[in-house]
């Protein structure tokens, strides 16, 4: 039934050799059980009084109409003419339509997996294709996960309910997981077995020590993974490598094997290379760009990546690309091969410089125009050049709106007017994120946060009711708030809003924040000695102007702040000598940076560094002033410094050093309790968070614990100057935006001092450890460190069961 | 549980065919598309088909889910293309698309949808009382196109980008001829390229003041009573004295 897709025009008047128009005088349907003649009259497209032409298309379509419904098993056409007036009669063949299928032999969570991938749909005709391609689907679905063996079977039952419906059953035994027992590689002299199985990444013999890895076999990865064997041939001058046969095998229900025969071939050599076609630059220099020296092993990836695109370097293309010649090609071409040397000509055509003509964005259905535009760096009119589009990709990355791996760029050449369009893709992820949280703030006992950040507020369609969805977006403006509360006893109140380009005209940020906190503590805990309430009271603002720099590169930029915070104690013992009365602290903060990283959630190469100054005026050199802390004075030194560099694949390694000095003007003033350093654990931040403390992590001790000093209040309050230094070792496992994952093993040392009379920048308590990351957009970053410390903190007792300890992180750390 | 509930469960169709359309009529619109979703595949073929498939796509219109309802209406439209609400249905398949375009600084993808669609429905129904409509709603989406590309290349004169300025506003005016903005346009070019000569080497800066002035010329041609008119005999004046210093110059530095 399943040919009869085309009109069987069966009357002996109609001359086929002569198309002719004839009226309608009628449609008859013939053969419908359950369905509705009139109905299936509407569906033809046809009605009494059209005029149709015979043979012709009219009444091929109106048995595709009908076809196309997926409700009837056959469809044919008789015609009888009087005249010029037709009369048509459709016989039809009903079949059982699909009223409902469910699994079974297999869970909830698979079965919903399936009703996603077969093509069953409820209404339709249940045909013989239709279940083949069912069972197609759910057999696929269980080989992907490696069930070789999985059985469908797939039963029919008539619908008690609908008449004319059929129920499917569709019933999966999926059998035994198979995996790869063995593999044997057979003509390799020049490698080990060992070396050439670990090319083939996806398939993996099973044994009982390889815990993390999956021995799984799968058709598809298993081509790609022959592909790589033979790529890795190639890259040690084996250029006429090929796999001469494979063959799977079954050793046990659950196990097979795979015999690969490779035939090696010989080792091929450069010998000498020529260049043809250059005019810009010589040979000499290309030579010297290239990096491959006559005698090197023949390898034409490496070759490739020399000539066309090196992530790591410098290629040869990058001179041509980056300097306008957008049409420039170079196509290496083996013009002799004698014994196991390889003679290459360069062939280089250079073509004209192009101009930038147009820039296109497209994917952006929340963020405006404007906000990325302002962050492209090829602008018309201007040369073209590769690294400025690398360079955008990584700054509209750094706005962190879209998903960084899948910003597209793509150069659009119109050589007939020597210019190129642009034309720049972007896919919008969430990244908002809203914090409902309630938990045990060890000594202040339960605390709820409610906290609310908006990356990409717009506060100019706040007006505009119908840009609430639910937010107005698309500005590029931050807002946030954040709620911290546990009745009477603790309360934090923030706000912050920048305006990244204020005015619209240049980078130019503008951050105002306000923040409030009140910390009381009750007669239970015995910090006051007439037994009376004890209270901390905090409030402050800043206000800061960020902007970015075109010397001495345009990666910098600088910061400047002022910040006001009033501290009012009551009782609260928090230094030596002062639990009440009031403080006032007015800073100036400036900070110089520099980043250049590739991509905010999982940077892959460039580095940052920060150099911040914090300064009090210096009240106690303009006045005779006491120890009393009226009005703060300090002045404190932070330097930040990462690097991160692309090692292999997705494996990059992140070093890092960071130091930070708190001082005061005149030599016989104290450093106060306010500003200090706190080192050690996962660097949160717990108890004190509002006398300006910086919290610093050092995996593999306890949070706050390290620092070089025995005296009690100093223990309490925090060192005067730290230095941290941290080698990192990041693998990035899954890409994904929604959430991506990365594991990490680290090796790091610091220490945190006292007084500068012990600084020592060479005595550090070391720590090594590994951990993993996880970055959702609505949640930030969340991970978890395992640290294990290689020194014993003086006062501690040093046991060796307590050296090990996990640690929580939450959100991106700078330090 | 409530008759709703009672209904969705229900495994009789024209029972809850009917509940649909008395939904609908009440405005009940979410409940109305649950029913039809559940029945109007099932009715396929059957009298009600039709007309159950144009009410679950105008519920879900009527609900705001323009998405599902320009593929039902679609749908609606290639399967029954006689049908006489077909010419609705296409019309209201073009309003789902409307009704997606997004504010004019976002991806204008939907936005070009839309056009088509309506100028599908131009050319299908030539006769219908809709065209009027439906030719108001294309200049509308037109004009938010052109809007759009003004300030795309307005926002390089806001940046003082000024020769990216001068080639985005000529890139502009090309392509949006007829545009309101065009009058705008030909005045920020004109500025734009005179700031741009302004900056450059002095070696450039003659080829590029000439340029200023031919976008001068066709500025007045264009727009003789522009309101920027003023302004632009302005920087025409500058444009001129600059290069007759730039003249002077040149000859006393042959002369020498």
């Amino acid at each position: 039934s399943q040919v009869v897709n085309r009109p069987t025009q069966s009357s002996s008047l109609i001359d086929y050799s002569q198309p002719k128009q004839y009226r309608i005088g009628g449609i008859a349907i013939s053969g419908s059980k359950f369905l509705e003649p009139i109905a299936l009259t509407s569906l033809t497209g046809l009605k009494e009084g059209d005029m149709i032409t015979v043979p012709g298309e009219d009444i091929s379509r109106a048995i595709q109409n009908l076809w196309d419904q997926g409700i009837l098993g056959d469809v044919d056409v008789s015609a009888r003419t009087e005249g010029d007036v037709i009369f048509l009669t459709f016989n039809l063949t009903e079949s059982p339509r699909l009223s409902n299928f469910r699994f079974s032999g297999i869970n909830k969570s698979q079965a919903d997996a399936l009703r996603e991938k077969v093509p069953l749909q409820k209404g339709r005709l249940v045909t013989d294709a239709i279940l083949s391609s069912t069972r197609n689907a759910v057999r696929e679905y269980y080989i992907e996960k490696s069930f070789l063996n999985a059985k469908v079977n797939i039963t029919q039952r008539p619908d008690s309910v609908l008449p004319n419906s059929v129920v499917l059953n569709i019933n999966v035994d999926k059998g035994d997981k198979v995996k790869v027992g063995e593999i044997e590689i057979v003509g390799n002299e020049a490698f080990t077995d060992k070396k050439l199985k670990r090319q083939l990444k996806n398939t993996k013999e099973k044994k009982f020590y390889k815990i993390f890895t999956s021995s799984k076999y799968n058709r598809t990865k298993f081509e790609e993974d022959k592909e790589a064997l033979i790529t890795f041939y190639n890259t040690q001058g084996y250029r006429d490598a090929t796999i001469v046969s494979d063959s799977v095998y079954k050793i046990s229900e659950d196990r097979l094997g795979i015999i690969l025969t490779v035939d090696e071939g010989q080792q091929y050599y450069y010998r000498n290379i020529t260049w043809t076609g250059n005019y810009l630059y010589d040979d000499e220099y290309l030579a010297r760009v290239l990096g491959i020296e006559k005698g090197d092993v023949y390898d034409q990836e490496e070759l490739a990546k020399r000539l066309t695109y090196n992530p790591a370097g410098v290629d040869v293309s990058a001179l041509y690309q980056n300097d306008g010649y957008l049409f420039s090609n170079i196509e290496p071409v083996e013009v002799r091969v004698e014994g196991d040397s390889i003679d290459i000509e360069m062939r280089v055509f250079e073509g004209t410089q192009a101009t930038i003509n147009q820039i296109l964005i497209s994917g952006n259905d929340k963020t405006s125009d404007h906000v990325i535009l302002r962050e492209i760096r090829t602008l018309p009119g201007q040369k073209y050049s590769r690294d400025d589009l690398i360079r955008t990709r990584n700054e509209l990355a750094a706005l962190g709106y879209f998903d960084p791996e899948t910003i597209g760029l793509n150069p659009i050449p119109n050589p007939a007017d020597g210019t190129v369009d642009i034309a720049y893709s972007v896919v919008e992820r969430p990244n908002d994120q809203i914090s409902l949280s309630g938990g045990w703030g060890g000594p202040i006992g339960a605390v709820g946060t409610v906290g609310l950040t908006l990356n990409n507020f717009s506060t100019r369609k706040m007006l505009n009711l119908s840009e609430w969805k639910p937010i107005p977006t698309g500005d590029g403006q931050r807002l946030n708030l954040n709620i911290q509360a546990n009745g009477k006893y603790y309360q934090s109140y923030s706000f912050s809003f920048t305006e990244p380009w204020l005015g619209g005209r240049k980078a130019n940020s503008l951050t105002v924040s306000l923040f409030k906190t009140i910390y009381r503590r009750g007669q239970l805990q015995q910090q006051s000695q007439d037994g009376a309430e004890s209270l901390l009271n905090v409030n402050g603002g800043a206000i800061s102007l960020g902007r970015r720099l075109n010397w001495p590169d345009n990666y910098f930029y600088m910061n400047h702040s002022l910040s006001y915070s009033r501290y009012r104690l009551e009782n609260y013992a928090l230094f030596s000598g002062f639990s009440n009365g009031i403080s006032n602290s007015i800073s100036v903060v400036n900070t110089l940076g520099r980043s250049s990283i590739d991509n905010p959630t999982f940077p892959r190469r460039g580095s940052s560094f920060t150099l911040s100054v914090n300064l009090t005026p210096p009240y106690s050199l303009l006045s005779d002033r006491g120890d009393d802390f009226e009005y703060i004075e300090f002045n404190k030194f932070m330097f930040d410094a990462s690097y991160f560099i692309n090692v292999a694949g997705n494996l990059v390694i992140n070093t890092r050093a960071h130091f930070g000095f708190l001082g005061t003007y005149s030599k016989d003033s104290e450093i106060g309790p306010f500003e200090r350093f706190k080192l050690g654990g996962a660097g949160l931040g717990g108890g004190n968070v509002f006398v300006g403390t910086e919290y610093i992590g050092l995996r593999g001790y306890d949070d706050e614990s390290v620092i070089n000093t025995n005296n009690g209040t100093l223990l309490n309050a925090g060192g005067i100057a730290y230095n941290k230094f941290v080698v990192e070792a990041r693998q990035l496992i899954s890409p994904n935006p929604a959430a991506t994952i990365y594991g990490l093993a680290f090796l790091e040392a610091g220490n945190n001092f006292g007084n500068y009379k012990d600084y020592n920048p060479f005595k550090l308590y070391r720590s090594v450890g590994v951990g993993a990351r996880i970055f959702m957009s609505a949640f930030g970053l969340l991970g978890f460190d395992y640290g294990w410390r290689l020194d014993t903190l003086p006062g501690s007792t040093g046991r060796n069961a307590d050296r090990g300890m996990f640690h929580f992180i939450i959100g991106q750390q700078i330090r | 549980c409530s008759n709703f509930q009672k209904l969705l469960k229900s495994t009789d169709v024209s029972k809850k065919y009917q509940a649909a359309l008395e939904y609908y009529e009440q405005e009940e619109y979410y409940r109305s598309s649950q029913l039809f979703d559940q029945v109007t595949d099932l009715m396929a073929g059957t009298e009600e088909g039709e007309k159950a498939q144009f009410y679950r796509a105008k519920a879900h219109f009527m609900q705001g889910n323009y998405i599902l309802s320009e593929a039902y209406f679609r749908t609606f439209h290639t399967t029954y293309p006689r049908s006489p609400l077909a010419e609705e249905a296409l019309f209201m398949q073009a309003q789902s698309l409307y009704e997606q375009s997004p504010s004019y600084q976002e991806d204008q993808t939907p936005t070009l949808t839309a056009i088509e669609a309506y100028e599908e429905f131009l050319v299908r129904y030539p006769t219908s009382e809709r065209i009027a409509e439906a030719n108001r709603v294309i200049e509308e989406l037109y004009q938010k196109l052109d809007r759009k590309a003004f300030n795309q290349a307005r926002l390089y004169y806001q940046l003082r980008y000024w020769r990216s300025a001068a080639v985005a506003l000529n890139n502009f005016q090309k392509e949006h001829a007829s545009s309101p903005y065009s009058e705008e346009a030909a005045f920020l070019k004109l500025d734009a390229q005179y700031r741009f000569a302004l900056e450059s080497v002095p070696a450039k800066q003659e080829e590029r003041f000439d340029q200023a002035v031919d976008y001068f010329q066709s500025f007045v041609d264009m727009y003789p009573e522009s309101q920027y008119r003023r302004e632009a005999e302005r920087v025409f004046d500058a444009v001129q004295s600059a290069l007759a210093t730039l003249r002077k110059s040149s000859a006393n530095n042959q002369n020498s």
